[in-house]
């Protein structure tokens, strides 16, 4: 197999990997306590969530190389995706408090 | 095939069938409406939500996500391995991810059984429907990831088939399921 290609699928999975454990350690932060409203938390797990997925996308779905309308169709998937429901969160969290 | 190579290189290659990519799409639009319905829901009763979270494991949710993106990163190898001629590989690599998508399979099924042990079932609160349903649906497009990863084998046991498309194709659904799978654990197990 082509070697550089195998290097950089090795690490964009290492790196995808790395990243699911600091979301398991960001999700372990606060005691997993069971009351515990943490926007800190949730942004991060949101926002480690979407670019793990654009990895994805770019990486292994190989979208980088794809023409300009695929590339910009995924890209306005994730900052959909991000953008509703880390506003859907804070929309909530502002509700509650006012 | 290193002509292919060098248009998948090269600025504007699609991967695959473009009509798997209109799949893609739409279904991921589709999953965003199922979690912002949830997300707004979250927001209605955060502390049901919350400590119903608490019941689940994180560190299975976390361990299915490795399995899910070491099964692409084996699917991915497995299009490259057909790219270069090396059907070979590419065909240990196809058997590789469907072993992986069987562990995810198994882990998935057990935790499942765990939750309606411990008295955890679809109709318990709002969160386990939620949780049951996206669970659910992921694990049916994970099925018929099996069917499209056996096309793939298929294609690839023959000379005479060996479609590169449609190697890419079904490797392009693979990492369909891997992504909204990132998403869905990231709402289910690890956000407050």
């Amino acid at each position: 197999m082509n070697a550089s290609f195998e290097n950089r699928l090795l690490v964009v999975w290492l790196a995808l990997c790395a990243v699911t454990i600091v979301s398991l350690i960001v999700g372990s932060l606060d005691g997993r306590v069971a009351h515990g409203t943490n926007a800190a938390i949730t942004t991060s797990a949101i926002g480690i969530a979407v670019v793990k997925v654009r990895i994805i996308f770019r990486e292994f779905m190989e979208v980088r190389h794809a023409p300009i309308l695929l590339r910009r169709l995924t890209d306005a998937w994730v900052l959909v995706t991000a953008t509703s429901l880390l506003g859907t969160y804070f929309a909530g969290l502002a509700f509650s408090m006012g | 095939m290193q002509l292919a190579n060098d248009a998948a290189k090269s600025s504007g290659y699609v991967p695959g069938q473009p009509d798997m990519w209109a799949f893609v799409i739409f279904e991921s639009f589709l999953f965003t409406g199922y979690f912002v319905v949830y997300m707004v829901c979250r927001t209605q009763s955060p502390e049901l939500y919350l400590q119903s979270q608490a019941e689940l494991s994180l560190r299975i949710g976390t361990f299915n996500t490795l399995v899910l993106l070491t099964s692409s990163w084996s699917v991915a190898r497995c299009v490259q391995a057909a790219r270069e001629g090396a059907f070979q590989s590419a065909l240990k690599q196809a058997y590789l991810t469907m072993g992986f998508g069987f562990v995810f399979l198994v882990s998935k099924v057990s935790e499942w059984a765990q939750e309606i042990q411990k008295g955890f079932g679809f109709s318990t609160n709002e969160f386990f429907s939620f949780y049951y349903f996206l669970t659910a649906i992921h694990f049916l497009h994970l099925l018929i990831g099996f069917i499209v990863l056996g096309v793939v084998v298929y294609q690839l046991r023959s000379p005479a088939r060996r479609s590169l498309e449609l190697v890419e194709t079904g490797a392009t659904y693979w990492h369909t399921i891997d992504f909204l799978w990132v998403i869905i654990f990231s709402l289910l197990y690890v956000m407050r």
